[in-house]
Order: C-alpha cells, then structure tokens, then sequence
C-alpha cells in the first residue's frame, strides 16, 4: 500500500465525541459542566457544528412544564407509547419525560431565545399525537423557538461546548472504531481538508453522527446523512436495531423534499386531494390533520395509488395539496414564516393565495445503534462494549419504538445527550486501553481500494438508482416482492460499485473519493432496513406491510441485525421493556398492548 | 414559462495539491425550479465529478453552500434557475468562492478560519445576569425581545462578511458583531462591558462605513447594518 496510507498522528484525550450536533454538544456541555478541563475533542463531517443538522428542526420539542395544571408526565409518557406501536422501552420512555422540562430550563437559561407568552413564560403549543387525559384532547406541550427550535438549540449547545473549552475537528470523518476485549478505546478518523488519517485514543467515545435519511431519494435529510457510523458499528461487529422502522413525514414539499413542519398542520393547514376533498376525515376522524405522521403519510399515499393525486409537471412526481390559503396573515408572518417561505423560496408560488404541492417524504431513522438508558452501546441484548455510546438520532434506546412523534426527536437528542455526559463521567476514572497496533488498517484497505484503477461506471448513478430503487420498494408501503427486489438490486449495485472509478485521486478535499464512501455506508444500511422489512411480517408505526397489514404480538421485539460481510445478516433480537405496565401503578393499563387508533 | 434553460457556467476551480487555480466552464441544461446546488450536482454527475462545492441542508438553513454569483455572494441552494435568469438578466454565471476564508479546493471554504471572527465574540452567554426565578426561566416579555429576535436568525453564511470590503481588513465582520449585539442586548447576559469594549477595539465597529451592502446581501433579509449601526452609534454606553 502506498505511503499516502499511515496515520499521520495520533491524538490523546478524554472523551471523543463523533458528531457535533444536538446530542453530541449536550453531551460535552454537560460533561464540562461538571468537570471542567476534561479533554473533550468534538468531531464533525459538516463544515462547522453550528451546520449539523439539528439546526433544521423547526416544529418544537416537547416537554411536561410542572406549572401546567392540565399536562401530566404520565400523559407524555402514554402518548410517546401510543404512538411508538408498543415498541418503546417503558424505562426510557419514563426517564427522558421526567428529565424533559429540567432541559428546557436548561436551554433558557443558557440563552436560547425561546418564543414567549405575554407574561415572558415559554408559549407552547400543540403537536400531532400530543394529548391530554390518554388521548382526550390535544396538549398544548411543545417549546418552540418560532420555526427555528433546532437553530436555536443547536447555537446553544454550540455556544455552551465552545465556552467550556471543547476542541473541534471540523470535516473529519469516522472511518473505523477502535474495539479490543470488548472495550472501544478510541476511533480512526479520516480529515478531509489535508487527506491525513489520525487515530484518536479515548477513555470515552461517544457516537452523535445522527440519522441515514439518504437512503431515500426523497427526503428531508441534509447530504451528509449517510449512516457512516452505522456502518461502521456494523463493520466492528456491533448490531444496529430496528433499522426497518423509518418515518416518511407525510408532508414534504415537492421536488427537493424539504420539510413542510407539522406546525403547517397544526396551526390549520388542510390536505386536499386533486378534487379539493379534505380527505383527513376519512382516515382519521377525530384527528384528522393532527393524526401522528405515519397515518397521514400512509393517507396521503393511498390518496395517491388510489388516482386522487396530482402530477407535477417539473419533477414528474405525484402529490397532494396542502391548503393554508384561509389561514390569517398574522399566522403566515408570526407563526409559520420560515415554512411558508420555503414555498416561495423552493417551488416559486405564494401560500396565501395558491394551493401548494406536498408528498410524504423520507424523515427519521426510529432504529440505530442499540444502546441501553443510559446511551451505552450494546453488543448483544445483555452485555455492552464498555466505553462506546451513542445518542441521537444514530443512537436507539428506544424512546420511539416503531414510529417518533413530532418535537419528540430533539427532546430525545438533549436528555440522551445529557444522560450520556452522566455515564461517562462516572467512567471516566477506568483507564483509557492503548491503541490496537493495526489501527487504521481497514481505513486504508478501502481507501486504497476506492483509488484503484476501475472501470466507467458512473458513482452518482449508482446512487441515484439505488436511492430511487429504495423510495419505491421500501418506502412508505412495503410488499415481500418488493423488499425481495429490493435486496437483489443492493446486492448488484454493490458489485457494480466495487468497480466504479475516481477520476479525482487525491486524498485531499477530494469530494468524490468521500462520496465514494459514503455510497458503501448507504448501501449497508439499506441493506439492513430492507432484510429487517422482509422478516418483520406485519405493519406497525412507520413500517407498514401491504401483505401483512396487521400488527402481530409475535413480532413484539425489537430486531438487531448483525452484519460484518455485505448482505449476510445474522438476526437476533432485544425484547421491549415495559416496566411502566408491569409496576402495576395507578393507570398502569394505558401501557399494555394497546391499540394505535386515533 | 420557459421549462428549461441552456446555462453557462464559469466556475473558478483551484488544486491544492499543484497551487494551481483556473476558471473552468460548463455548459449545462436545467429545469427552472431547480436550485444551483441542483446544478452542480447535475455537473458532477454528467460532466466533471471532481468538481467541489459544499452544502449541508440544501434549503437555506444551515449557510454552507454560499459562493459568489456574478459578484454577489448568495446561498447556491436558494437560487432558482428562473430566479437567477431573471436576477441577472443572463443565461451565464460566474461562480467564485468566497473570500473570507482561504479555498480548500475548488469552491470548498474553509470555514472554520471564517468562524474564528464569530468565535472571538464568544457567542453565549458570559456572564449569567441574576435569575429572580431561580430554576425557573428567565421572564423575557416579548417586547424586550422584539429588539434583537431578528438578528438570531443569522446562520453564519457569511455573505455579509463576503460583500462587507471592510470585513477583509482586520473588521471582525458584520455578524460577528451582530451577535455580539444579541447578547448585549439580552437580559440574561451581565457581560456587557467587555462585550463593547471589544466591540470599539481595534476590530471593532469603527471599521465600519456604513455601506449597507451587508444588508443588502443578507439571505435571511436581517438588517445587519443596523445592528451594526446601533453599536456603533453608542446605543449601548
Ligand atoms: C428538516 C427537519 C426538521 C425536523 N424538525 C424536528 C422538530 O421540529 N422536532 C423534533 O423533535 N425533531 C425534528 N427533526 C428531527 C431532528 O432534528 C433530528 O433527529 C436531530 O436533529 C438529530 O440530531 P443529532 O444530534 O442526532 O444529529 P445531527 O444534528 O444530524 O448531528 C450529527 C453530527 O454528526 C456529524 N457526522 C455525521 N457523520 C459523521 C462521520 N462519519 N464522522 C464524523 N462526524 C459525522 C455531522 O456532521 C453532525 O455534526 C427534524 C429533522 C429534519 C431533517
Ligand atoms: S454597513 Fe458596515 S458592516 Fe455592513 S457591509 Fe458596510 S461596512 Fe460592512
Ligand atoms: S447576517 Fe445574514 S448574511 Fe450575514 S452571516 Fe448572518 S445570515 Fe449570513
């Protein structure tokens, strides 16, 4: 192997954190909180941390305010349950809503600029699957900073890591993950903008790298979601969990896939189909706009196959209409502007006066790197690998089951972060293991690979068939033959990858090999969330079965897949705890096998 | 309407590993609602894949994919092909980095370099002020808020820094500044003082010249040039 391929150093510290966006900076703010001057180096694949992804959440984040005489944890919790189809961890559930408002706190107090109520409280408001009483009536529950409530907490958590001394590592890239006897002692990183491989060692490495939304070719996902860190959790012989779990947002905007938030819906916006029919009663009589995403996306889709669609000329896909024509200026300008905006900005039409073009439109990752409570990285259902976590979107404790709410995401992103801050600083006093003498030795054998001689095939190509392939076989409906297809086509689009040619061959800012890489990370995880689909023989949250379009209690468990070789999984699975149902208190019923009707 | 267009594109490329920079161009066809990262895409995919460009959200959130357009630094993903006809009055684009940062390769940045301005006014909170409701929030009525709310939605695209001459010449830079700004003004922050002081320091407002182009650029529509203005008229002293 050329000489191009050595570490170019080695870095020492105490906590690594892989991924500079919501959850990783909550992580090292509350790490160096506690203890200040820990060594904290915060990597990330984006420019700077301030452009991960956590700033695009708009909608809000949920949480129970204490002062509320209406709200209840207990009604968070039911909610969060409900919605997830039976799938959620009951202990998790219970510890992220206990922690929620104390992170609000938080945050205000840090300086996020939080919309406010004429009394200077936080205003709040109601999100999709958000209710009162078990189900009786919506709650008015989820903070929000305008439709900028991502922004806002990741310039905070930004802000906070920056204050308390956090080394970064803008545009590096996780390649590899240092474990020996069961212990992570550090990772591999590829730096993009000089092309020198380093070797971190770490007596703590956290992974934050968030969700793999490019999978799909329509989706609300920034470019960079790649599932690297899934992929590469698989390549160390760890498992991810219920990958086949994927939100479709019901309401992408047309074309580039953006996000049309929630809040269009809650604020009153309507879903017509090609005759103007407000079809949400139909599929969700109590709710009906305000049903949770996968029931809408679902309807939207069967408005769709059903021929009540409208085709976009421009970008030759099928939609529905959003209709906010009848909502008042005061709530186009204050409520809704950047989401609105968008309309203008993306597809050139005007939302007050014109009906706009929305499908359901790839959005998150429920599954991921299975962790216990508190973010540690499991290698099987009763061990962990000590010193690896992981939390965020990458990460799955279980807090959404099969299928998240709305405001629900980065609620989970800061209290996993922050409960991750809490494990390790209790670890941190185990001695960091030494680097392995073959770190960084499967980096090089792919990217010398990847600069190797090949043929014309075209990598952009590839992934975009691949992307495409993905949306229709295991997107919002899924089918045996589909999923079946859908294997055999990740399987030649891998062999025809392997020879693909770079026609830059440099390692240095070199945009191609990158995205090189990249393309064999998403081909794993798509790999992963087709096989799942396929087992999983029934519908529940996000996943949703045509031949199988009943939830079954055999499938009561959630999946961890294990693959070191390309398409040989090896399955096994993680039960669901339901401590909640099982403590037999007051109201415990709501927490059984409850059905998921709206 | 015109469905597509037949656009030229100069783009100014640079190879790090040689030195070397050179304008390049490529003539391309593009539907008219697609954005100018749509485009480069399109260029890498059917033309040259070694062509760099960055960008992150894709939809004008995040501020990576700024570049100068025909002199104008813009978010690529926001830019319309039709918009940018119209804009313009050309089917030909010259695209350049921006300045602000040294080229990485191509029309990658490196940004973090740019950061270091923004870094320097320490953007959080200093000095907590005192909490009459300890463990509670701060009461923040909307009103005190009106003031400064604007200028939290700059995504540090650094378009303003781009177009403002005076940034380039040792002027920490316009959002830099602002969100200085920000937090003097916010009641939560006790550090004030040192904030002005490094706000009328040597790389402070008074490299300003109240030229306006930073508003003017401002792909958010924030009107940097007056909380530029604010501080340097002594709004706060
Ligand atoms: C448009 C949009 C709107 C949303 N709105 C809401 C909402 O209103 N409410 C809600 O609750 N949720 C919302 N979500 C979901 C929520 O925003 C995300 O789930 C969440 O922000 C993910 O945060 P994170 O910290 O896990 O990851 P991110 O913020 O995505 O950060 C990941 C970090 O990891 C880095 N990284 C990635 N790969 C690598 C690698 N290989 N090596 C090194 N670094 C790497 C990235 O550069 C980045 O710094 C929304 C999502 C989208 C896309
Ligand atoms: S007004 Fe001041 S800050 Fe703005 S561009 Fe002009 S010189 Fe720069
Ligand atoms: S003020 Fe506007 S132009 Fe300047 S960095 Fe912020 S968003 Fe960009």
């Amino acid at each position: 192997m050329s000489k191009m391929f050595k570490l170019s150093s080695k870095i020492q510290c105490d906590v690594l954190i892989v991924g500079a966006g919501g959850a990783g900076l909550r992580c090292a703010a509350h790490i160096l909180e506690k203890r200040p001057g820990t060594k904290i180096i915060a990597v990330t694949k984006v420019s700077h941390p301030q452009k991960s992804h956590t700033s695009t959440a708009q909608g809000g984040l949920a949480a129970v305010d204490p002062q509320d005489r209406v709200d209840k944890p207990i009604y968070h919790m039911f909610d969060t349950w409900k919605g997830s189809d039976c799938m959620a961890d009951q202990a998790v559930v219970r510890k992220i809503v206990d922690a929620a408002w104390e992170e609000i706190v938080w945050l205000e107090n840090r300086g996020m600029h939080f919309t406010r109520d004429e009394e200077g409280r936080l205003s709040k408001r109601t999100f999709g699957g958000h209710t009162v009483r078990f189900g009786e009536a919506s709650a008015f529950r989820a903070v929000f900073e305008a439709d900028r409530t991502g922004k806002g907490i990741m310039d905070n958590v930004w802000g906070e890591a920056l204050k308390g001394g956090v080394a970064f590592l803008d545009q590096a890239l996780l390649t590899e993950l240092l474990i020996q006897n069961d212990r992570c002692v550090g990772a591999v990183l590829f730096k993009e903008k000089t092309g020198e491989f380093v070797a971190v060692s770490a007596g703590a490495t956290v992974l934050a790298t968030g969700g793999c939304g490019q999978v799909f070719r329509v989706t609300t996902n920034c470019r960079q979601n790649t599932g690297d860190a899934h992929a590469v959790a698989l390549q160390a012989g760890l498992p991810l969990m219920d990958m086949e779990a994927v939100q479709f947002h019901p309401t992408g905007i047309v074309g580039p896939g953006i996000l049309a938030s929630e809040t269009l819906r809650s604020v009153g916006g309507i879903l017509r189909n090609k005759d103007l029919e407000p079809f949400m009663a139909r599929y969700a009589p109590k709710m009906k706009e305000l049903a949770p995403r996968d029931l809408v996306a679902r309807a939207i889709e069967t408005e769709i196959r059903e021929g009540r669609g409208i085709l976009n000329p421009d970008h030759g896909i099928e939609h529905v209409w959003i209709d906010l024509r009848h909502l008042s200026d005061y709530v186009h300008s204050v409520q809704i502007p950047e989401v609105s905006g968008f309309f203008k900005q993306f597809m050139n039409l005007d939302p007050r006066t014109q009906l706009c073009p929305v499908r359901p439109s790839n959005h998150y990752q429920m599954g991921g790197i299975p962790t216990n409570a508190c973010g540690e990285v499991q290698r099987s259902p009763d061990a962990v690998v000590s010193g690896l976590y992981a939390a965020g979107e990458c990460g799955c404790a279980s807090f959404h089951g099969f299928n998240r709410l709305g405001t629900n995401s980065i609620l989970e992103l800061i209290t996993m972060g922050r409960f991750v801050g809490e494990r390790v600083l209790q670890a941190l006093s185990e001695a960091a293991g030494r680097l392995p003498a073959d770190a960084g030795d499967r980096t090089y054998a792919r990217f010398a690979g990847y600069l190797e001689n090949g043929n014309e095939e075209n990598i952009d190509q590839i992934r975009e068939d691949m992307r495409r392939m993905m949306t229709e076989n295991v997107g919002v409906f899924r089918t045996e033959e589909g999923l079946e297809t859908a294997i055999r086509s990740l399987a030649d689009s891998a062999e025809r990858v392997r020879s693909a040619a770079l026609r830059c061959r440099s390692l240095q800012m070199n945009q191609e090999l990158v995205q090189r890489w990249e393309l064999d990370n998403l081909l794993s995880v798509s790999m992963v969330i087709a096989q799942g689909a396929l087992r999983r023989r029934e519908s529940r949250g996000g996943h949703a079965r045509v031949d199988f379009p009943q939830r079954r209690d055999e499938f009561n468990s959630h999946t961890l897949a294990y693959m070191t070789e390309f398409g040989k999984i090896r399955f096994a699975s993680r039960s669901v705890d339901m401590s909640l149902f099982e403590a037999k208190a007051e109201n415990h019923e709501k927490f059984g096998l409850i059905e998921r009707k709206y | 309407m015109k469905e597509s267009y037949s656009l030229v594109f100069n783009i100014k490329r640079f190879d790090p590993e040689k030195g070397k920079s050179w304008m390049q161009t490529y003539r391309i066809e593009a539907g008219r609602i697609l954005r100018f990262t749509d485009v480069l895409r399109k260029i890498n995919k059917e033309l040259d894949p070694t062509l760099a460009w960055n960008s992150s959200c894709e939809h004008a959130q995040c501020g990576s994919c700024s570049v100068v357009i025909n002199g104008r630094p813009m978010l690529a993903c926001e830019l319309l092909v039709e918009n940018a006809v119209e804009l313009f009055g050309t089917t030909v684009f010259t695209i350049e980095p921006i300045g602000v940062a040294p080229v990485l390769r191509d029309l990658v940045v490196d940004l973090e370099k740019a950061y270091d301005r923004v870094h320097r006014i320490r953007p959080f909170i200093i000095r907590p002020s005192q909490n009459p409701n300890q463990g509670q929030e701060y009461r923040i009525s909307p009103r005190a808020m009106e003031g400064y709310l604007e200028a939290t939605r700059c995504i540090n695209c650094f378009c303003c820094a781009t177009a403002c001459m005076s940034s380039h010449r040792g002027f920490m830079g316009p959002n830099a500044v602002m969100a200085s700004v920000v937090r003097i003004m916010d009641p939560r922050e006790d550090a004030t003082d040192e904030r002005l002081q490094q706000l009328y320091s040597e790389e402070g407002v008074y490299r300003c010249h109240t030229s306006k182009a930073c508003s003017h650029v401002c792909p958010k529509e924030i009107d940097v040039a007056h909380f530029v203005a604010l501080a340097k008229e002594g709004e706060f002293s």
